[in-house]
């Protein structure tokens, strides 16, 4: 069992908004954030993507921060300072910050290639974003492709659970870029409609972009500050598919050895869960999958599962502690987000949760631990779990 | 917390001359992976076999710049220089976490998994997080490595910055077992 892993603080930002209350609306509204390239400078205009409705002058000047910087790190420094104000924290003093990226700073390069920005490099995204903030005492960056935020969340909850630190900052952040725009393209797995996630009509992914950070603690850390809990980092679990370099297994190995892992750490049954919040890219591949995987996992009893990134795009190597943040909303409100897009079935699927028929913003489902998960090229699949505080 | 244990180490300096590849891979194999790809796979096979580990419960990576020759190739695609063609293989092995992969793969390695890119301290911290995971008690034996390339024009650009430009090929296995240990490891 862990040791008591408090959330004392989150932030968010991504196609359906910024901060956790326009998130929330987004979500409860149904309003999703994919739209044709706006920002992104890109000769690549077939595919609607889930862009952050700013451009890094306003992202800049929303959080004060210097207009060079990579969007990685502008998005991050957004997303953070948010998780850090609920916190009750000014800065990052004695609070490591583990980001996890995979853009970085390629969104600078590409401008200026044949040549590297200094600020081209993963590490270099993170620091930036911790000397926004008067610098961390330790930083470092997790970069396993598409679930780079939650495997962020596991390597600092690690280092509390060790004794090695009592609080830490922990997410991810990613920039749309051309580059990753056209290599998603290339692996033609990019879909020129919304995307679909879990329906026999699926054709792919769209690609988003956003930041999400959470703030971890000690139960002692916790009280000692005075802060309040919102949720628990009740478990978690990293496995890998090793099938191969960019598809998933049929049977879905990596991710129910993942789901798997994250219940036995937490020492719950698939039953206790309300919801997953599953990784559902909308590709034919991953979706098929994920279903699999979460048919081992729960049996004939599936809970709710839904695929936000119908309402964001797959916010890539974000997506891990933005759906995290999601996840502690549908906690706190006992909301389940609906899964978009979905109207015919396919064998191969799970069928995901539509929503409630009518909108009951006062219903309150009883939901307790969520999975929420983020699996990535390579077979890198984790999976977390968080509960009520 | 348990104690950790370091049992082999294996290392390809950038002066060394190539091993026999053939220890390891096929010819097939061999020519199809990158130069980092081999020297990573390598590396890592030695450290295992060294220790006597088939499977370890654990690989983790640091790079600092990732497979920056595949990256390279596919920028260069992208903005349309030299005619290069958008190729999906340089955009998948562009990847940071391709080699950390790649070695699962090729060892069947289901368990944990992960890639650490910051510069100056990858290697460190995922050092650091096979040591954690060792000393709770969450697995008993790790692969960490620390694998980077040099293309011209990232050696160039580091050089501006001030930065000696250096390749990694390193490979060590950790372990809980101090039976055959070469030291135990404090972090």
């Amino acid at each position: 069992m862990l040791p008591v892993l408090h959330i004392t603080g989150a932030g968010v930002v991504s196609a359906i908004g910024c901060g956790q209350e326009e998130t929330l609306d987004a979500l409860r509204k149904g309003l999703a954030g994919i739209a044709p390239v706006q920002y992104l400078q890109t000769d690549e205009r077939r595919f609607p993507v889930g862009e952050v409705k700013a451009s890094n002058k306003e992202l800049a000047a929303r959080c004060g921060a210097a207009e060079g910087l990579s969007r990685t790190s502008l998005l991050g420094i957004v997303a953070l300072q948010e998780a850090l104000q609920q916190a009750g924290l000014k800065d990052l003093t004695g609070v490591p910050l583990i980001g996890g990226t995979t853009v970085g700073g390629m969104d600078l390069t590409e401008r200026i290639f044949p040549a590297y920005s200094r600020l081209h490099d993963c590490g270099a995204s993170t620091d930036a974003i911790a000397d926004h903030f008067g610098g961390a005492p330790f930083t470092t960056t997790l970069s396993t492709a598409c679930s780079s935020a939650a495997n962020a969340i596991i390597f600092g909850a690690n280092l509390i659970r060790s004794g090695r630190a009592d609080i830490v900052a922990v997410g991810g952040s990613e920039c749309l870029s051309d580059f990753h725009l056209h290599g998603f393209g290339s692996l033609m797995i990019l879909d020129e409609a919304p995307c679909r996630p879990f329906d026999a009509t699926r054709a792919g992914l769209n690609l988003g972009e956003g930041a999400a950070f959470l703030i971890l603690e000690s139960e002692t850390s916790m009280k000692h500050r005075g802060a309040r809990s919102l949720g628990i980092l009740s478990g978690f679990g990293n496995a890998c598919d090793a099938f191969h370099q960019t598809a998933s297994s049929e049977n879905g190995e990596g991710a129910f050895l993942a789901m798997q892992k994250a219940l036995a750490m937490a020492a719950l049954h698939p039953q206790d869960i309300g919801y997953v919040n599953a990784h559902g890219t909308g590709t034919p591949n991953n979706d098929a999958s994920e279903s699999a995987a979460l048919r081992r996992v729960f049996g004939d009893s599936l809970p709710p599962i839904s695929s936000t990134k119908a309402f964001t795009g797959h916010t890539t190597s974000a997506s891990g502690s933005i759906e995290a943040v999601f996840c502690l909303l549908a906690l706190r409100e006992g909301f389940i987000p609906p899964q978009l897009n979905w109207k015919e079935a396919d064998p191969a699927c799970i069928t995901p949760y539509p929503g409630a028929s009518c909108p009951a913003p006062t219903g309150h489902l009883p939901l307790k631990h969520i999975l929420c998960n983020a699996f990535g090229f390579g077979g890198n699949d984790s999976s977390i779990l968080l509960s009520h505080a | 917390m348990r104690k950790v244990y370091l049992h082999s180490r294996c290392e390809l300096l950038p002066g060394d001359p190539e091993p026999d590849w053939r220890s390891v891979f096929s010819v097939m194999e061999a020519r199809r992976m990158g130069r980092l790809l081999k020297r990573a796979v390598w590396t890592s096979s030695e450290a295992l076999k060294q220790a006597g580990i088939d499977v370890p419960d654990a690989v983790i990576i640091g790079t600092d710049f990732g497979c920056i020759d595949n990256s390279e190739h596919f920028l260069k695609a992208v903005k349309g220089m030299d005619d290069a063609p958008l190729k999906p293989t340089h955009f998948m092995q562009s990847t940071h976490n391709t080699i950390a992969s790649m070695i699962a793969i090729r060892l069947g390695s289901h368990g944990y998994n992960a890639t650490y890119s910051h510069r100056g301290r990858s290697y460190e911290s995922a050092l650091e997080d096979a040591w954690m995971q060792i000393a709770l008690g969450d697995i008993d034996t790790a692969l960490v490595g620390w694998f980077d390339e040099l293309t011209p024009l990232l050696a160039e650009s580091l050089a501006a910055q001030g930065i000696d430009p250096r390749e990694h090929a390193l490979a060590v296995v950790l372990s809980s077992n101090p039976d055959g240990a070469m030291e135990e490891l404090s972090l």
